[in-house]
């Protein structure tokens, strides 16, 4: 294995999965899925003799619940853990909330899968009218980032996301990756392909097609200049990824496909 | 209420509680009662509108999950030896009844009952002992292994401790955030000691209640302006301590 080593995972279901709503800064827990997906990957990552030194959560309980039941499941609770709002999964605007129905009613079914799918096109912003406007805005864990609460985003395409998560990635946890470190990151669907993008070098085109499936630890092996010496790895089971693979791929193709 | 301010914590029950055995450094789960009294004091804070900045906790699970019951999620949580439990040496998993048959009942009594009598080491042959001293967050500490205690008495628990309140937690509390410690039940005491300015014969004498939110009020310099205070339903507090005093009479009672 090569020095330089990162564990990524994307969380797994919450309550709006099941709805085909966008979850997004809204601070939704866990449902009982979720809490066993999230048993498992520590399960799978105690199996392999993972041993951390650091973790990072965006600061949505829904990762930090995920990287505390990992930590509890190898014994390493102990082990230090930061939260930062520029791991939050993407930020779907005035979509939030809605499932696929009704956005293809507000919008048109054309520009929702544009939204869905494109790099770099950016959803409507949220704005006070929108229901969970101030459910979020108003949550003290937005008044004490590293930009102030009125420059957070309102809206944000995926390359947006990646341009608020690198500065994180460049400052914070990269430099503890090169100390050779054992750093977790516990993030969700969109902030986590993001960051694959930029160490693996996806292009824009590729990776709208890429999905990372929930709940399972992946293995990004990186050189000293942090990029990448090798696709993304899932570990553990393989036939229970695939399972967990298809699993996200017929979410997708349901939510395609409705009408 | 004071500017400054502290909330400390002292975790509720795990199994040996239940047998009278002397848990310390070992790593064991919050039993059922443990659990739901974190719980419970996590709705106390909620009652209370308490927002805290900042979590401290020993690098024993109990501590850590005690606070994140607490918590529910999102703020900051530091984890340190420093604030480990006190390590009872060889004493570690005895109960009193094998303690008193192996070191006589006064022996043990001064052990427990002293400021700075410490108990004898724990040493390699210790059922409890690589356990303990195999795991790897005592390879990440700020003293080397071979450093950390393998046996302390009150007072040892404050020396150790002292440095970690005084360069983490002190300068976090002057600026004014919201601070908790959760904690166990001799370095909470020890803790206390020094802020209260409490003597090492009184100290014997105090007793924390699990599960229950201690204040702290502080002046500029850091030392207490009253006496701690407990949080919360004051029956209910009443009858935790009544119910801890029990525990600890039934230790010295048995024979």
């Amino acid at each position: 294995m090569s020095k330089y080593k990162l564990i990524i995972l994307r969380h797994g279901e919450g309550a709006w999965n099941k709805e085909n709503r966008f979850c997004s800064w809204v601070d939704q827990k866990l449902n009982s899925d979720g809490l066993e997906e999230a048993r498992n990957c520590g399960r799978q990552l105690k199996a392999l003799n993972f041993e951390f030194d650091l973790v990072f959560t965006s600061v949505l309980n829904r990762s930090i619940h995920t990287a505390w039941l990992i930590l509890e499941e190898l014994g390493q609770e102990w082990v230090p853990l930061e939260s930062s709002w520029r791991l939050n999964e993407r930020h779907y605007g005035a979509l939030i909330g809605l499932n696929r129905e009704k956005m293809a009613l507000n919008h048109g079914e054309e520009q929702v899968k544009v939204w869905r799918r494109s790099y770099n096109v950016t959803p409507p912003p949220i704005d006070e009218s929108h229901p969970y406007y101030h459910e979020i805005y108003n949550d003290r864990r937005y008044k004490v980032c590293d930009v102030a609460l009125d420059q957070l985003p309102r809206s944000e395409s995926l390359k947006e996301v990646l341009e608020r998560l690198l500065p994180y990635w460049n400052e914070r946890i990269a430099p503890e990756v090169l100390k050779g470190k054992t750093v977790l990151i516990s993030a969700h669907g969109n902030s986590s392909r993001a960051l694959l993008k930029h160490l693996e070098g996806i292009s824009d085109e590729d990776i709208v097609n890429i999905t990372l499936p929930t709940g399972v630890p992946i293995l990004l092996e990186l050189d000293e200049n942090l990029h990448a010496v090798g696709p993304h790895q899932f570990l553990g089971d393989q036939e229970a990824i695939r399972a967990a693979i298809k699993k996200v791929e017929d979410q997708g193709k349901v939510k395609d496909s409705k009408k």
